[in-house]
């Protein structure tokens, strides 16, 4: 459970270098093998915009408004370097398992 | 209640409890959110969206204050959770107002002074007393978190009344809705009332005595008109707005302006006026009214605090929603 919870805000960054609103977003994670809570995950974003690691917007697209989240220049630099240290202990965890 | 007003009685109540700046943002974007996951569901299951399927949807969301208390920043140790505050604020409040009620009534050799200095600053020993039990169950709630379906609870969560008892189920009751809907009975009511009203300042039935229902001649010459003009202007204004739906929104505030200047005459009426000339109908009209008052009041109160916590569309955004 908290090691699902530790990589939640990775999974969210690395689905938002296009932009995304937030139902699209809960349905890309969940086609992807990451289902998320909708209570949990929406609040999230509110959170990482708050923080400069998304940057949001309203848009008009097929049917009512909606606000599309994607990574600010904070976030892609932040994105990469969770996706390095990502890598970095899966390959440490990968060696103490074997 | 419909699906519609089921999610917006739930974003309201989320966004109620969210720091003032991020209310309407806030509010805004779940309102949209969950008319997606509502429109997916209703997708899944093959059907229309119903109001058992809107609250399925809400209940997966979580109870408003968890929602609340989750778009905040992470929370670090709190003595009070964020999502009691409210509650604590509303039991702290009312435990000093009756602690002060109670000691100046049963008091009343003491002066000001030295009621303030023994009674008075001593009631806010409750204040310390709310902290420390609203710690505990903060504490055990974190500790222990129960399934709130579940029938048996920890006995701690009883002593303590940890608020984790049922699923979030709307609250405040969509006046406007239920008046509209129930318009048919409603108008020839008001009608009948404002008839009567009138009816007493000018007639007396043939051969009986009617002194006892005659109004006092003062009221009757100076508050009456104003009162009876503006239950005549409600209840127009009320059947216009039946009448031409797309008139509701801008009627809505001058039925509320006129709602309140009633109510506030008939406070008048009720403190300062002798209404009837009979001191028996007097009396009796004033206990109806003083009831009546009350329950206009606290609908008032409803109203006010629907309204200005009620999430709006920008109007950069609105033309768009109507669409």
């Amino acid at each position: 459970m908290e090691l699902r919870r530790g990589v939640l805000v990775l999974a969210v960054l690395s689905q938002l270098r296009a932009p995304q609103y937030g139902y699209s977003l809960r349905q890309a994670l969940e086609e992807r093998g990451m289902p998320i809570e909708e209570g949990t995950l929406y609040p999230l974003l509110r959170r990482l915009e708050g923080q400069g690691i998304l940057d949001s917007e309203w848009r008009i697209e097929e049917g009512p408004p909606r606000r599309y989240y994607t990574l600010s220049r904070k976030g892609e630099e932040l994105c990469k370097e969770f996706t390095r240290s990502w890598r970095s202990l899966i390959a440490t965890m990968d060696h103490l398992l074997d | 209640m419909d699906t519609q007003t089921l999610i917006d009685s739930y974003t309201n109540e989320v966004a109620r409890r969210l720091p003032r700046g991020l209310r309407n943002e806030v509010g805004l974007e779940l309102r949209a959110l969950l008319a997606d996951e509502l429109k997916a569901a209703s997708q899944a299951a093959g059907r229309a969206p119903d109001p058992d399927m809107t609250m399925d949807v809400l209940t997966r969301m979580g109870r408003p204050e968890e929602v609340a208390a989750r778009y905040g920043e992470p929370r670090g140790f709190n003595v009070i959770e964020p999502e009691h505050g409210p509650s604590f604020v509303k039991v702290a409040l009312f435990a000093v107002v009756v602690h002060w009620a109670l000691t100046l009534v049963l008091s009343p050799e003491l002066t000001f002074t030295e009621w303030w200095l023994s009674w008075g600053l001593g009631a806010f020993w409750w204040v310390g007393v709310l902290v420390v039990w609203y710690g505990l169950a903060a504490w055990i709630q974190r500790r222990t978190p129960v399934d709130p379906h579940s029938f048996y609870r920890p006995w701690t969560h009883y002593i303590f009344w940890v608020p984790v008892l049922r699923d979030w189920q709307p609250s405040v009751p969509d006046l406007d809705r239920f008046v509209y809907q129930n318009a048919k009975s409603l108008i020839p009511l008001s009608a009948a009332m404002t008839l009567l009203f009138a009816s007493l300042a000018f007639l007396a039935p043939s051969g009986v005595d009617g002194s006892w229902a005659a109004y006092d001649a003062d009221f009757r010459l100076w508050l009456l008109p104003p009162i009876l003009a503006l239950m005549v202007a409600r209840l127009a204004l009320f059947t216009f707005a039946v009448i031409r739906e797309s008139a509701r929104p801008r009627t809505e505030p001058i039925r509320f302006g006129l709602w309140v200047a009633l109510v506030g005459m008939l406070l008048w009426a009720l403190v300062g006026w002798q209404i009837f000339a009979h001191d028996l109908t007097n009396l009796v009209f004033k206990a109806w009214l003083a009831v009546f008052l009350l329950v206009n009041c606290v609908q008032i109160w409803a109203w006010i605090r629907r309204t200005t916590t009620r999430v709006r569309v920008p109007s950069n955004l609105a033309s768009s929603r109507r669409e």
